[in-house]
């Protein structure tokens, strides 16, 4: 880190390089593999199934570079289309309804902060705990029901690019926000030794409770456009979230002990599984068969990145 | 060298006296909770949770983690079930169910040994891929041509206690065996307590990793082929959401994440709470959900206890002097 800036940000440029190796494969093997695959069709589409996964592992990817971890997004996601349904169903305006669900977003995901920060337990204990009330709060309080029907207006959201268009402008915020300002650094000094951050006057502790509420937010954001897509709403929404973000995350070379990686890297990351999902699907492959190449991309990823550790 | 274990004994015995509090709630509450039928119901249905439990805590305390167990149980669910329709032996298609599951502890043990991997991400992708293989080999499919033999083994009652059950007795009292009164125990408890420590002394860390995931394996394969008796039936989804709602009983029963403390016991009485919590709100016709509410709330307190005291009393102090000033 001696280097300055300039070289730092060549390290994080490198980083992202097998990633966009394993990308360009892909895409040429599935290009030639299947017709109609490099279209504009199918990665509309594409960009339309990556984008609430995507939005996730964005906060995700933020928790992770501070050491932390967040096993809460998909309750999180859920709690704020499901109670805020409740004000759909109750016949709000929309621009109270959408406010009020980013709030409950913003809520639990700040009480995740707080909880990690005040208790000093391990995030992973921590929002595993919050992920099971989150998740009973919900099923108390919907009592397992679906909520439908859902006003035209909440489709907007969820329709043609614009799902996409909240991903790519929310990736360019944070990848300028992780590299430019002071309170993105710091994350990486957060992840890369607490200790020496408090010790170099980091508020570590208010900036691990920004990152969760951030996390908390998007996760809701996540859940408004997966209203526009279904339209309707159902209690168990966001389940196995936690996973596929952390998969993303790591995919996209983010170490998981924190303090390196990228935001880049976790969108090439979503995207890349998305177009194996895409391609396994075109090519009539078992869309089964997904997981298991997640799981082998996500050991390479994690190898990969043990040997730079190594190396250093 | 035996190990002080006063700290468990606490959390042990606040744990019982939790179970003791709700059973003695629903006795006085629901006149049907007390009766045979009932309390033999919810040893049956607690039956492969207890199993993945055993299995989480040994590799817990091991210092490893390991988000495959459920996973795994349907692998093994499904490897008998579709050979079973192959024909082949019984014996065989039992000896091949358990063997993929100790497959899997292994392959998980070489990547985190070998590669020097992290576990929880390791078995997050070995989780991703053996669910993956048990949707392929399944297509989709829930099998229920199965023998009728071994599918009766769910209702057999031994001194009208469920067979299921006994199975869980059985296993857990060779973990706490194994864990407590042997070498190889010592030296698990040591792997998760220090490994450089534990390596210097001499203790195999490597060996002692292969061995607990490999039980891990093992004990949840066999779980897997404890639920296909009692459902009659393989379902593709079998266990998906058991990883999280294991590994939450498992820390309120005084495991640590951290590895090097933990007990079998504690596991089971966590275990325990749940599913009495589960049973008491239906028998009470209220939302079944209120369990995983109360559950994550004892996790987090358990866990956080003594900071969460310490700032309690902190506030409190600090009150005081204001109301003094």
């Amino acid at each position: 880190m001696s280097g300055g800036s300039a070289s730092f940000r060549k390290v994080l440029q490198f980083r992202e390089l097998p990633i966009l190796v394993y990308l360009a494969v892909m895409i040429a093997v599935f290009s030639i593999a299947v017709g109609g695959f490099f279209s504009f069709k199918n990665f509309e589409n594409i960009s339309r199934q990556i984008s609430t996964v995507g939005i996730v592992s964005i906060g995700m990817t933020l928790i992770i570079l501070t050491g932390g971890i967040d096993l809460s997004v998909g309750a999180i996601l859920s709690f704020a289309i499901n109670i805020g349904g409740l004000g759909i169903v109750a016949g709000w305006p929309i621009w109270i309804a959408y406010p009020f669900m980013l709030v409950l977003g913003l809520v639990l995901g700040w009480l995740n902060g707080f909880l990690i920060t005040r208790i000093a337990v391990p995030a992973l204990i921590i929002t595993l705990g919050t992920m099971n009330i989150y998740r009973g709060i919900i099923m108390v309080i919907t009592k397992g029901r679906y909520i439908t029907p859902i006003p035209k207006v909440y489709e907007a959201i969820g329709s043609g690019y614009i799902p996409f268009v909240f991903l790519a402008v929310i990736l360019a915020v944070f990848i300028y926000v992780s590299l430019n300002t002071r309170f993105g650094r710091n994350l990486f000094a957060i992840g890369g030794g607490e200790q020496s951050a408090v010790y170099s006057g980091v508020p570590v502790r208010r900036y691990k409770m920004i990152v969760y509420t951030i996390s908390g937010v998007l996760s809701a954001l996540a859940g408004m456009i997966l209203v526009g897509k279904s339209a309707f709403i159902q209690p168990q929404a966001g389940l196995g979230y936690e996973m596929s973000a952390i998969a993303a995350v790591v995919i996209g070379g983010t170490s998981i002990f924190g303090g390196s990686g990228s935001v880049l890297g976790t969108f090439l990351g979503s995207v890349l599984m998305g177009l194996i999902l895409a391609g396994l699907t075109m090519l009539a492959v078992n869309p089964y068969w997904q997981g298991l190449i997640t799981g082998v991309l996500i050991i390479l990823a994690i190898a990969l990145d043990t040997v730079r550790q190594l190396r250093h | 060298m035996r190990r002080t274990r006063t700290g468990n004994w606490r959390i042990l015995l606040v744990l019982a006296a939790v179970n003791v509090l709700i059973m003695g709630l629903l006795t006085a509450l629901s006149p049907t909770f007390l009766s045979y039928g009932n309390l033999s119901a919810v040893m049956l249905r607690m039956s492969e949770l207890s199993m993945l439990a055993i299995a989480e805590t040994i590799v817990l305390i091991a210092g490893g983690f390991d988000l495959t167990i459920g996973a795994v149980m349907a692998l093994s669910a499904t490897v008998f079930g579709t050979l079973y329709v192959q024909g082949l032996p019984f014996a065989l298609i039992v000896a091949l169910a358990l063997a993929s599951g100790v497959a899997v502890g292994a392959l998980n043990a070489f990547l985190v040994v070998a590669l020097r991997l992290q576990p929880f991400i390791v078995t997050l992708a070995t989780m991703s891929i053996v669910r993956s293989v048990v949707y392929g080999l399944l297509k989709g499919n829930v099998l229920s041509d199965l023998p009728e033999g071994f599918l009766n083994l769910g209702y057999v009652y031994v001194l009208k206690i469920p067979l299921l059950f006994l199975v869980v007795l059985l296993v857990a009292v060779l973990a706490i065996v194994l864990l407590r009164r042997t070498v190889v125990g010592r030296r698990i408890f040591a792997v998760g307590g220090n490994e450089r420590t534990a390596f210097l002394s001499g203790v195999h860390v490597d060996r002692t990793k292969y061995l607990v995931y490999s039980l891990s394996g093992l004990i949840s394969a066999m779980a897997g082929l404890m639920y296909t008796a009692r459902i009659r039936a393989v379902v593709p989804d079998m266990g998906i959401t058991s990883p999280l709602e294991v590994i939450t009983a498992v820390l309120i029963g005084g495991t640590a994440i951290t590895g090097g403390k933990g007990s079998v016991l504690g596991s089971l009485l966590g275990i325990l709470a749940m599913y009495l919590l589960l049973n008491g709100f239906n028998l009470l016709g209220l939302n079944p959900f209120w369990q995983t509410i109360i559950l994550g709330t004892i996790l987090i307190y358990v866990v956080g206890q003594e900071n969460i005291l310490r700032g309690v009393r902190a506030a409190l102090h600090r009150a005081k002097i204001g109301r003094q000033a």
